[in-house]
C-alpha cells in the first residue's frame, strides 16, 4: 500500500461528480466560516447559490449576507474578518474590479481573508469569457494569489488558502484563481474530504497565538493612519509576510498530503520536468492539455515538461529558477495581456531571472484570451516553437497563438 | 456659598452617563458642530461601542496615527465608499460570535447621501443590526468645502461657487433622512445639536431599536469654517435651522413618521440663511426657491406624520 | 516576523491602551471664556453645548472651562441664558 492510499483510507473521504464552482463551495462550507458575503455576476454565481442552499437546509451554520453588490461583499467580509471571523466570498471580473478599492483595503489592513475568484475578462470590451486579466489586473494589491488547474484543486486550494491567510506569521487575504467557464461549468469526479479531516487540517490554526481583533471595548482601532516609517513599517511587514509565505504555502502542501494524500508540490508542480530540454511555462486550467500534448510528445520523443504555476503572487521565482535552470528554451503561456509590454505578464515577470537561468532561452505565447480555446494543436505549435528556439533557429518573440493575424507584416 | 439665585442643571447633563473617551485637545476648528456630536454620542451610548469612520472631517480624530489614538474607543477606519458594509461584517460577525456589541457607523453626507449612498441603503434594506449616524454638514468640509447631494439649494460650494453666471448651487437637496424612513427600518430620526435632550434620547431609541435592525440617524452639524459663520454661533445655527423648518425633527418607527418637535409658528428661512456666507449672495428670489423646497418637504413630511394606514411589520424583523 | 517599531501590531493597528495622544488646543485661542462666578445660575447649558466638553463644575455652584485645552470659540458665552461667560482677548491677560 502506498503512502497515498494508506493516506485515504486512513481519512476517508467521498468522489462527488461536481462543477468547480460546486467544489468551490464544498470547499467553502468545509472550512465552517462565520461569515460570507457575495453578490452574483457570471461564472461564480453557482457557488453562492451553492452556499445558501446550504444555509437555507441549515448545513452551513454562518451569517450570509446578501450584499448589493461587490464592493460591499469586500468590505462586509474584510470587517468581518478583522472582528476575528472566518470569512469567504467569491467574485469574478467586473466584481473583482469594483470592489478594488476595498481588496487593497483587505490586504492593508492584513485581514485574512480567503476569496475565490472565477477567471473571466474585465471591462472594457464586454466579454462573458475565460481570461486571467482579472487576475493581473489585482496582482499588486498585496494578496496572495493561488491558481487551480482542476476541480479537485480548486477545493483543495480553498481548504489550503485558510491555513495561509490565518496562519500567524503570514496574516494576508488569499485569491484561489480558477478558470471560469472552463472549471466554473466542468463537471468532474472530486475527492469530497470528510469534515473531521478537514477540521483536523485546520486546527493547527487553533493553536497558534491570537491575532490582533476588533472587540468592542478593546481600545483597538483597526485603520490607523500610517505616518511616515510607521508607514514603510506596514508595508515592509507585508512585503515580508508575502515572502515567508513561499515556504509556508510548502509546507501546508506536506500537510495536506499527509490528511488527504494529495500533493500539488506547492508553488510549482512540475510535470516531467527532470530531463526536459524545453519547457513550457502554465497555470490554471490550460495545464491538464499541455500534460497530455507533452505525453503524446514524450512518446515522439520530444524532451518537453511543464511547469505549472500554483502560486502567482508571490511570484515563485526561486522556485521557478531552480526548475528552469539550464533548460534549453523556455515558452511561456499567458491567458492575458501586459498592457505597456509586448510579452504576456508572467513571460514578462519571468524575465526578471533571465540572467540566473544559465542561457535558457524565453518566448512568450498568448493563448485563451477570451474563451479561444487553448487547444492540443495551439500547444503542440507552442512546444514545436519553443524546440525551435532550442535548435537556435530565429522564433518570434511573441506570439498571439488563435490570432494569426497579429504575425502578419508588421505585427508584434 | 453666597445667597445668589441658583437655576435648574440641564436634564442633558442625565443623559450623560459615560466618560467621554476622547482625548480634549483634538484638531476639530473651533466652534465644531462635529466635535460636539462626537464626545456627545459615546457619553450617552457607552465607551463600548465600535465606532467605523471614513476619511471625513471626522477621520484625523477618529483615526489614529501610527499606534496612538486621540481617543479609546474601538474604532474600524475604511473607505467612504463601503463604510455601511464594514459595520455590517462587524455587526454579523459578533452576532454570529455571540458577542454583545454596538455597532455606531459614523458618516459624513459625503459618505452617506453621496458615494456611500448603496451601500447604506443596502444595509438598510437588509435590515443589519446596527446603528448609522450621518453628521451632515450639507458638503465635503475636509476637502474644502464642495457640493454634495444635501447642500442646499442656493448654497456657495467650491465646486458650486456664486459668481456671474451661477447662484451657487442649482439644484435642490436630497432629503436623505426622508429617504432611508422609506426602507421601513426599525428606526430613523433627525436630530440636531440645539436639542441636545432630543439627539439623547433617538440616540437611545437607536440602540434599542437595532437590536430589531437598521437604525439611522441624521444629524444637522453645521460647520463654522466651510458654511462662513462666527464660531460661537454654531448651536444658534441649529436652533434656527429648527425653527425655520429647514431641518425639521422627527422619527420614523418601522417607517411610520412622527414629528418630534413641531414650531408652532416658522421662522421664514431667511432668519437661518442670513446667519453664514454661504448664502449671503441669495436675493430675495432666490431666497424664495429655497423657502419653497423648505416648504415643500416639510408639506411631505406633514402629509406623511399624518397618515392613517399603518405598515405591516413581518415577525422576523419584530423578534 | 518583522520588528515592530512605530506599531505593536502586524497591521494597521492603534492601541489605546497606550497614553492618548493630545494637543494643546488651548494655544489655538484669541478670546478667553471668564465666567462671572454671581451671575452663573449653574444650568449648565456651557458644558452641554461646549464642543470639547472642557466647562467643569466646581462646587456645585458655576462653571469654569479648562483653558489648557478651551479653543475659545465663545458657544459657551453665546448659549449662556444670563450672560455670566464674556469672551476677553487673550492679549489682555
Amino acid at each position: 500500500m502506498n503512502i497515498k492510499a494508506e493516506a485515504k483510507a486512513k481519512a476517508g473521504s467521498q468522489i462527488k461528480v461536481i462543477t468547480g464552482n460546486a467544489a468551490a463551495a464544498i470547499g467553502a462550507k468545509l472550512v465552517r466560516p462565520d461569515v460570507v458575503a457575495a453578490y452574483p455576476i457570471t461564472p461564480q454565481t453557482e457557488i453562492i447559490e451553492q452556499i445558501s442552499k446550504f444555509h437555507a437546509n441549515g448545513e452551513m451554520d454562518c451569517e450570509l449576507i446578501t450584499v448589493e453588490g461587490e464592493n460591499s461583499a469586500m468590505n462586509a467580509v474584510m470587517a468581518a474578518s478583522l472582528a476575528g471571523g472566518r470569512v469567504f466570498t467569491a467574485t469574478s471580473s467586473w466584481g473583482l474590479v469594483f470592489m478594488y478599492d476595498a481588496v487593497l483595503a483587505t490586504a492593508g489592513a492584513r485581514a485574512p481573508v480567503v476569496m475565490v475568484n472565477v477567471n473571466r475578462e474585465t471591462p472594457g470590451i464586454i466579454a462573458v469569457s475565460c481570461g486571467q486579466q482579472d487576475m493581473i489586473s489585482t496582482r499588486d494589491a498585496g494578496w496572495i494569489f493561488l491558481i487551480a488547474e482542476d476541480c479537485q484543486e480548486v477545493l483543495d486550494l480553498v481548504l489550503q488558502a485558510y491555513r495561509l491567510a490565518e496562519d500567524y506569521d503570514i496574516q494576508v487575504p488569499v485569491m484561489v484563481h480558477y478558470d471560469g467557464f472552463y472549471l466554473s461549468y466542468l463537471s468532474e469526479g472530486v475527492d469530497v474530504p470528510f469534515q473531521e479531516d478537514v477540521d483536523r487540517f485546520l486546527s493547527v490554526l487553533n493553536d497558534q497565538p491570537e491575532r490582533t481583533k476588533l472587540v468592542p471595548g478593546g481600545k483597538l482601532g483597526c485603520g490607523t493612519h500610517g505616518i511616515l516609517g510607521g508607514y514603510l513599517e506596514l508595508r515592509h511587514k507585508h512585503v515580508s509576510a508575502m515572502e515567508r509565505s513561499k515556504a509556508k504555502f510548502e509546507q501546508i502542501d506536506k500537510e495536506f498530503q499527509e490528511i488527504f494524500g494529495r500533493s500539488y508540490g506547492g508553488q510549482i508542480e512540475e510535470y516531467r520536468m527532470d530531463d526536459a530540454d524545453v519547457v513550457l511555462v502554465g497555470s490554471g486550467s490550460m495545464c491538464g492539455t499541455i500534460k497530455t500534448v507533452i505525453d503524446e510528445k514524450r512518446d515522439a520523443g520530444v524532451k518537453v515538461g511543464l511547469l505549472k504555476i500554483r502560486m502567482y503572487r508571490p511570484f515563485p521565482g526561486e522556485a521557478m529558477v531552480e526548475a528552469l535552470k539550464g533548460k534549453k528554451a523556455i515558452g511561456v503561456v499567458d491567458r492575458s495581456l501586459c498592457f505597456g509590454f509586448k510579452g504576456g505578464p508572467i513571460y514578462t515577470e519571468l524575465k526578471a531571472f533571465e540572467t540566473q537561468l544559465d542561457g535558457s532561452k524565453m518566448v512568450s505565447f498568448i493563448d485563451g484570451i477570451a474563451n479561444t480555446d487553448i487547444t492540443t494543436a495551439n500547444i503542440g505549435q507552442m512546444i514545436d516553437a519553443t524546440c525551435d528556439l532550442a535548435e537556435g533557429k530565429d522564433v518570434r518573440e511573441v506570439t498571439w497563438v488563435s490570432y494569426p493575424e497579429a504575425q502578419e507584416e508588421g505585427g508584434l | 456659598m453666597t445667597g445668589k439665585k441658583k437655576g435648574k442643571l440641564t436634564k442633558v447633563l442625565d443623559y450623560l452617563k459615560h466618560e467621554d473617551p476622547f482625548s480634549k485637545g483634538v484638531a476639530f476648528c473651533p466652534g465644531c458642530g462635529l466635535e460636539l456630536l462626537l464626545r456627545f454620542i459615546p457619553q450617552v451610548l457607552g465607551n463600548d461601542i465600535v465606532i467605523t469612520g471614513t476619511p471625513s472631517c471626522s477621520a484625523p480624530v477618529l483615526l489614529g496615527q501610527n499606534n496612538q489614538s486621540w481617543h479609546t474607543l474601538s474604532y474600524f477606519g475604511t473607505l467612504m465608499t463601503g463604510a455601511a458594509a464594514n459595520a455590517t461584517g462587524l455587526a454579523r460577525y459578533y452576532r454570529k460570535a455571540g458577542i454583545k456589541n454596538t455597532v455606531v457607523c459614523f458618516n459624513g453626507d459625503g459618505t452617506a447621501a453621496d458615494i456611500g449612498f448603496g451601500n447604506l441603503s443596502g444595509a438598510a434594506e437588509r435590515n443589519e443590526p446596527f446603528i448609522y449616524i450621518c453628521y451632515d454638514n450639507e458638503g465635503y468640509m475636509n476637502t474644502g468645502v464642495q457640493k454634495s447631494a444635501t447642500t442646499p439649494y442656493g448654497a456657495s460650494t467650491t465646486t458650486t461657487p456664486f459668481g456671474t453666471a451661477s447662484k451657487g448651487k442649482n439644484l435642490r437637496r436630497m432629503n436623505l433622512a426622508l429617504k432611508m424612513a422609506m426602507h421601513k427600518i426599525p428606526y430613523a430620526a433627525t436630530a440636531t445639536l440645539s436639542d441636545l435632550g432630543d439627539l439623547a434620547k433617538k440616540l437611545l431609541k437607536a440602540k434599542e431599536a437595532k437590536e430589531r435592525g437598521f437604525a439611522f440617524l441624521h444629524v444637522f452639524a453645521p460647520c463654522t469654517t466651510g458654511w462662513g459663520y462666527a464660531p460661537e454661533n454654531t448651536i444658534e445655527v441649529c436652533r434656527r435651522a429648527v425653527k425655520t423648518n429647514y431641518f425639521p425633527l422627527w422619527e420614523a418607527i418601522n417607517g411610520k413618521i412622527r414629528m418630534t418637535k413641531t414650531v408652532k409658528k416658522p421662522k421664514p428661512v431667511s432668519t437661518y440663511t442670513e446667519l453664514m456666507k454661504k448664502f449671503a449672495h441669495l436675493n430675495e428670489a432666490d431666497l424664495q426657491i429655497l423657502q419653497d423646497d423648505v416648504d415643500y418637504e416639510y408639506c411631505m413630511l406633514g402629509g406623511l406624520s399624518t397618515l392613517e394606514a399603518e405598515c405591516h411589520i413581518p415577525e422576523s424583523v419584530e423578534d | 516576523m518583522s520588528p515592530n517599531k512605530f506599531f505593536k501590531h502586524e497591521g494597521p493597528w492603534s492601541d489605546a491602551n497606550d497614553p492618548l495622544m493630545c494637543s494643546d488646543t488651548g494655544d489655538w485661542r484669541t478670546k478667553r471664556p471668564v465666567v462671572d462666578k454671581d451671575t452663573c445660575i449653574f444650568c449648565g447649558f456651557c458644558a452641554i453645548y461646549c464642543p470639547i466638553q472642557v466647562m467643569e463644575m466646581v462646587e456645585n455652584s458655576h462653571f469654569t472651562p479648562d483653558l489648557a485645552f478651551c479653543k475659545g470659540c465663545g458657544i459657551c458665552a453665546k448659549e449662556c441664558p444670563k450672560n455670566a461667560i464674556s469672551m476677553i482677548a487673550e492679549g489682555d491677560f
